[in-house]
């Protein structure tokens, strides 16, 4: 039954400290990775479960002793629940520098949650050409090197193993993404979970579930016809966000929301070094705001997808203060803009309890694409 | 907000005319030069880069490119009252307000291509550098896409670890010279390794006489006010690779050892306290940041400017590692280690940070930082809210109470200290 299946989707998203400990109580090590991107299949192949840490909502207390009030919620939430014991039992959490937030973020966990280990992960910017490549590589070893220190071994048969599970888990996601498009009776918030899931459960037992999920879907008939609209933003599991997508009809038929999709789009090549198939992963990825692109392909990307999955609009969920996405939102507006694409913007931060300014807009955006 | 800006203590006094010798003139021209020479080139049909404000100067200089520097230009915009009337050409075509201030008045000037308080060459090419911060990346995209002109990224990441690696150093420089050749290509210069020797001997030169003249502040009392240096500053941004900025910054070196021995300063007002100033400037408010501490004869005797452009080194590796140094490209303990050093070495008695609203790189690991350098250097710390060039994000009010309390602090660690 999809109905089970969503069931089961919603619990590990909503009870990640439960998926943790069930993990820990099984002997095995945790893990945290921060967004946007980490070297998860490293991770994995370390004998590490990777469990994503992209904070939550919550007040915000101990953080405001560490970060200005001008920074994102996520990031603020991280080290908040860092500092609360949200995270307790993680051996380690690996974090990116790929904004500038995220770079604080690191400084501050070091003194601000002194028992689960910052592992800084750098990325180059310019990671298409061979030195981009080297020093990604580079960075992985320092990841590396501290995963031995937590006790984890690196073999690179193991890495290749942990990248096949990851490939296959991208393609079940992406699968996921094509037929969710195609069945509006899925409401937005099971849809959220679906991709919330991912990160508190082990590859292996997410892309069992969905690809559970995904039989079952395709033997049942798709519901009727809604708002088709694609979603992009960093992070959309508000649950009062999902609630006013569903009580305005509106079907997400794509999204280019870095904690979904942007996850999955790219897969690490077949290689003998597996090390350098990561790096090669990494220089393949693209059409995301904290990846350097001068031509800024995510714009249109977003544009052609709304086409091809026959969407009548694009709403940008921006998360407060997320300054990548501030700057590409303006490019993204000239592009719909252009294309005769409706857009709509909100704005979201983890501390919101009042949905009203969202639901406003989606409102009048609902009665703009339905007139 | 309209107010006049000029630095404080020219405020509204007729003044004799400069003299032309002096450090003050020949620093005051090397900085208005450098926009009006970028802006004769483009007359002349030459090609001209905007540029970050640490990204190798050594390239442009070398291949005789024309410059002109975006944040230098906000910050003359801002600290000449312009600062929220670009901001919010800015915002009216979606740039939230949260977005770094500089960086809104660059895309407004990139719309409107003039703005009266401090015009520049157009760009024909733009020349990004992330070592100050990723949000340069964003923004130079977004021009890049606006004015339709290719953009060169030097990309040097953050660096977590303490010492730069051999393998950011290997990194960094593939880029140096790639970016080189880009430029070869796109304007038919060309790479001359004399050239280049020549350029990192000025750029040395003019380094070493910054690190030497800020350094007077060992003096009690300082032969200098700190605000000065917020201005000078401009030049080690624009022309740290010319002969001329050398010559002006030993210049500077030698009027401040004079001052000393003389008994003289800049700061005008009997030197009571002595603080660091973190942060950038608040441009459009310099006059009332720098009085509120002058009346109280608190003189801002250093900043991490003084060490910010200490670009002097002996071998393309150690360039190549100066470049992956500078301040907002180091770990919190580096960062924290330099400011300890200007503290002690400059006889610091408190700290006054200003929390950046345009800045979340140099903010947001800011408390923490300070709350150990106050540790380490005894020292109280306080911090305001501010925005470098966006007026609506400073609070006078609030400024004079958090000076006022950093001042009573001071003045009672002082008579302990006598007692
Ligand atoms: S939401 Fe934006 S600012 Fe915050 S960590 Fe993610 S990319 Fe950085
Ligand atoms: S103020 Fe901060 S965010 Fe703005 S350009 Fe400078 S370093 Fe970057």
């Amino acid at each position: 039954m999809v109905q089970d299946t969503l069931k089961k989707f919603h619990e590990a998203a909503t009870s990640p400290r439960k998926q943790m400990e069930k993990y820990l109580a099984e002997g095995k090590k945790v893990v945290l990775t921060a967004p946007v991107y980490t070297p998860e299949e490293l991770i994995h192949s370390m004998g590490f479960v990777p469990m994503g840490a992209w904070g939550a909502d919550m007040e915000l207390n101990r953080s405001k002793e560490y970060f200005p009030a001008f920074l994102c919620s996520i990031v603020q939430s991280i080290l908040e629940m860092g500092i609360k014991g949200g995270y307790k039992g993680a051996s380690a959490i690996v974090i990116p520098s790929l904004c500038d937030t995220l770079k604080t973020l690191g400084e501050n966990w070091k003194y601000a949650v002194e028992d689960i280990k910052f592992i800084p992960m750098t990325y180059p910017q310019n990671r298409k050409p061979d030195y981009g490549i080297a020093f990604t590589k580079a960075g992985y070893e320092r990841v590396m090197r501290d995963l031995e220190e937590l006790g984890g071994k690196y073999d690179p048969a193991a890495l290749s193993e942990s990248i096949k599970i990851y490939n296959k888990h991208n393609e079940v996601m992406r699968k996921a993404d094509e037929m969710l498009a195609a069945h509006p009776e899925i409401t937005a918030a099971e849809r959220s979970d679906i991709f919330k899931s991912a990160f508190f459960m082990t590859k292996e037992e997410h892309t069992a579930l969905v690809e559970e999920f995904l039989a079952e879907l395709d033997k049942q008939a798709a519901g009727a016809e809604k708002i088709g609209i694609v979603v992009s933003g960093i992070l959309t599991d508000a649950p009062q966000l999902n609630e006013i997508f569903d009580e305005f009809g509106m079907h997400i038929v794509a999204d280019d929301v870095a904690a979904q999709s942007r996850q999955y789009r790219t897969d690490a090549p077949e290689m003998d070094d597996p090390l350098q198939a990561l790096a090669v992963k990494f220089a393949n990825m693209d059409n995301c705001s904290v990846l350097y692109n001068v031509k800024k392909p995510r714009v249109q990307w977003i544009v052609d997808t709304a086409k091809a999955r026959g969407a009548k609009g694009v709403v940008v969920v921006m998360t407060k203060f997320c300054d990548p996405e501030e700057f590409d939102y303006v490019m993204i507006k000239k592009a719909c803009e252009k294309a005769d694409l409706p857009l709509a913007l909100v704005e979201v931060d983890r501390q919101m309890v009042h949905f009203e300014q969202v639901r406003t807009n989606l409102e009048t955006f609902r009665d703009m694409l339905t007139f | 907000m309209a107010e006049e800006v000029k630095k404080p203590e020219e405020v509204k006094k007729p003044r004799k005319p400069l003299d032309p010798n002096s450090a003050k003139y020949k620093l005051g021209k090397i900085a208005s030069d450098a926009f009006a020479t970028a802006i004769e080139a483009k007359k002349q049909g030459k090609p001209v880069a905007w540029v970050s404000s640490n990204f190798p100067v050594e390239i442009p200089e070398t291949l005789g490119l024309a410059t002109a520097y975006p944040e230098n230009q906000a910050a003359g915009i801002a600290a000449r009252g312009a600062g929220e009337r670009m901001c919010e050409v800015a915002e009216a075509d979606g740039y939230s307000n949260d977005i770094c201030a500089y960086a809104r008045i660059s895309l407004a000037y990139a719309k409107l291509k003039e703005c009266p308080e401090q015009d520049v060459a157009m760009p024909d090419v733009l020349l990004c550098c992330n070592n100050i911060c990723n949000c340069m990346i964003k923004w130079y995209e977004n021009l890049s896409q606006e004015l339709g002109i290719p953009m060169i990224m030097l990309d040097i990441p953050f660096n977590p670890d303490y010492e730069v690696s051999d393998a950011q150093v290997a990194y960094v420089t593939g880029q140096f010279w790639d970016a080189v050749h880009q430029l070869e290509d796109l304007f038919g210069l060309k790479w001359d390794d004399d050239k280049f020797q020549q350029v990192t001997g000025f750029s040395c030169r003019t380094s070493r006489a910054w690190l030497e003249a800020t350094a007077q502040a060992k003096y009690i009392p300082s032969p200098f006010n700190g605000f000065d240096l917020l201005n000078h500053m401009a030049v080690m941004v624009t022309a740290r690779g010319k002969e001329e900025a050398g010559e002006a910054m030993e210049t500077l070196l030698k009027e401040y050892k004079q001052n000393h021995e003389k008994g003289e300063s800049t700061f005008r007002a009997e030197e009571k306290h002595r603080v660091m100033f973190e942060g950038i400037a608040c441009w459009p408010y310099l006059r009332a940041t720098s009085r509120g501490l002058k009346d109280r004869g608190i003189n801002m005797v250093t900043t991490i400017y003084a060490d910010a452009f200490g670009f002097d080194y002996n071998s393309f590796d150690e360039m190549i590692r100066a470049y992956c140094s500078v301040p907002n490209a180091i770990n919190l303990e580096k960062s924290r280690d330099k400011r300890i050093k200007l503290c002690k070495d400059n006889h610091v008695e408190g700290l006054l940070v200003h929390t950046n609203r345009s800045c979340k790189l140099w903010s947001g690991f800011m408390a923490e930082m300070s709350r150990q350098i106050g540790k380490e250097c005894n020292i109280p710390v306080t911090s305001f809210d501010g925005d470098q060039a966006d007026p609506r994000n400073f609070s006078e009010a609030q400024y004079d109470t958090r000076v006022q309390g950093l001042f009573e602090i001071m003045e009672s660690n002082k008579e302990s200290k006598e007692a």
